[in-house]
């Protein structure tokens, strides 16, 4: 069964590089489109024009809003059917969903022993969401099937239409001079809007989790007024950088992976069917290791904030409690 | 030099040379991780939860640079 996809996978190898360098079908200039935001298939409550939807719009249903909302609809019905009739000795597809919650939770254990099971939840989440999201967004054709649109007219009128040299422009679904491609999906990731929104959940959790813990007192490492003028700068410095947390927890899933798309369109300009092979296992990699990264900082930084300032205690957050000693190589 | 090149030579500086010093920085973060795990296994938990606040505090810096980046780039600022 491997042994005959990977001929499969060598003759579309093969086939590519030939269709690219015997009958030179290839991209050009004009098929890169690149948005660094989410376009708009709909827009309710007003209209859309080029890229964008009229000023007055109450709700733009762009195309990064309906992957997520497929991305949910799969972690639902991969739940249902995971969790229906669940059994001690598990089987089957139930297997598969406790090994991926078991996995990160085993994780998670390793770096705050006590508080994992009130911290678990978010991070877990978090985790999920983006590693589906990350995975179904690599999916060939989320990002280059969808709808024609004409540009914007004043684009349009600045650049009149030119005769597309693209080799595609003849073939069905292409589309022609003067108009732009929004594509029907798009990585969640890709879209700011949605990793701020969960920036912003995950920094107001761990102030929750950390007002909860401490009490007001929570606040005094944000404006420290007893340890005397350095002590206050310390304070400011942490405060300017908690709120920084929100900005970097945002940008850095999100520069990861709309990076990653650009890098895999500009290869694929460069040197069809060959180049972006490699960065797409590096795109799949990043999309794994993003997802962690943001759940574990998350996570971390709970562990941190429910730790009162300046209380140099003996047992490290991550470090195991008495009588449950990691099995250590002896 | 008209203002849109100057606008992209700024944004492609700004990512790349923001780039040296978390990358360099990233890099000592998870090779000392990695020697202290090495040299006392039992520790790694602990390890590992500071291991990724150094990360985070380095990356923040490219973070910044991506982000001002973009500002610069799109003709925010």
């Amino acid at each position: 069964m491997r042994n005959r996809l990977v001929w499969i996978f060598l003759a579309l190898l093969v086939g590519g590089i030939v269709l690219q360098y015997v009958f030179g079908i290839k991209m050009s200039r004009e098929d890169i489109h690149i948005s660094a935001r989410a376009e708009p298939l709909a827009c309710i409550g007003g209209e859309r024009v080029g890229e964008a939807c009229s000023p007055g719009t109450i709700l733009p249903i762009t195309n990064s809003l309906v992957m997520t909302i497929l991305v949910d609809l799969v972690l639902l019905l991969v739940i249902i059917f995971g969790a229906r009739n669940m059994q001690l000795v598990p089987r089957g597809f139930q297997n598969v969903v406790e090994t991926v919650v078991e996995g990160f939770y085993n994780f998670a254990l390793g770096i705050d022993r006590r508080n994992v099971s009130k911290f678990f939840p978010l991070p877990a989440t978090i985790f999920i969401f983006f590693l589906v999201a990350n995975m179904l967004g690599l999916i060939p054709g989320v990002g280059s099937i969808g709808i024609c649109v004409p540009a914007e007219p004043e684009a349009a009128a600045a650049a009149p239409a030119a005769a597309s040299s693209s080799v595609f422009s003849g073939l069905p679904g292409y589309c022609g001079a003067g108009n732009i491609l929004i594509p029907w999906l798009r990585a969640p990731a890709a879209d700011l809007n949605v990793t701020f929104a969960f920036a912003l959940v995950a920094v107001f959790m761990i102030e929750y989790f950390g007002v909860q813990a401490l009490g007001l007192s929570y606040f005094t490492r944000f404006f420290n007024l007893r340890e005397g003028a350095l002590g206050f700068f310390v304070s400011l410095i942490e405060l300017i950088s908690e709120i920084s947390r929100i900005i970097s927890f945002a940008f850095r899933i999100f520069g990861n992976i709309f990076g990653g798309e650009v890098i895999l369109i500009v290869m694929s300009f460069l040197l069809g069917y060959v180049l972006p092979l490699p960065f797409y296992g590096f795109e799949l990699f990043v999309a794994f290791i993003q997802s962690v990264i943001f759940a574990v900082l998350t996570l971390v930084f709970m562990s941190n904030a429910v730790v009162a300032h300046g209380a140099h205690e003996e047992h490290g957050p991550g470090e195991p409690a008495h009588g449950e000693t990691q099995a250590s190589p002896a | 030099m008209d203002e849109a090149s100057a606008r992209l030579i700024g944004m492609a500086l700004a990512i790349g040379l923001g780039a040296i010093g978390p990358g360099a920085g990233i890099g000592i973060v998870f090779s000392g991780a990695v020697q202290a795990m090495g040299r006392n296994p039992e520790a790694e938990g602990l390890i590992r939860t500071y291991m990724f606040l150094g990360f985070a505090l380095a990356e923040a810096l490219f973070i910044f640079a991506l982000v001002f980046g973009i500002l610069i780039g799109f003709g925010i600022v």
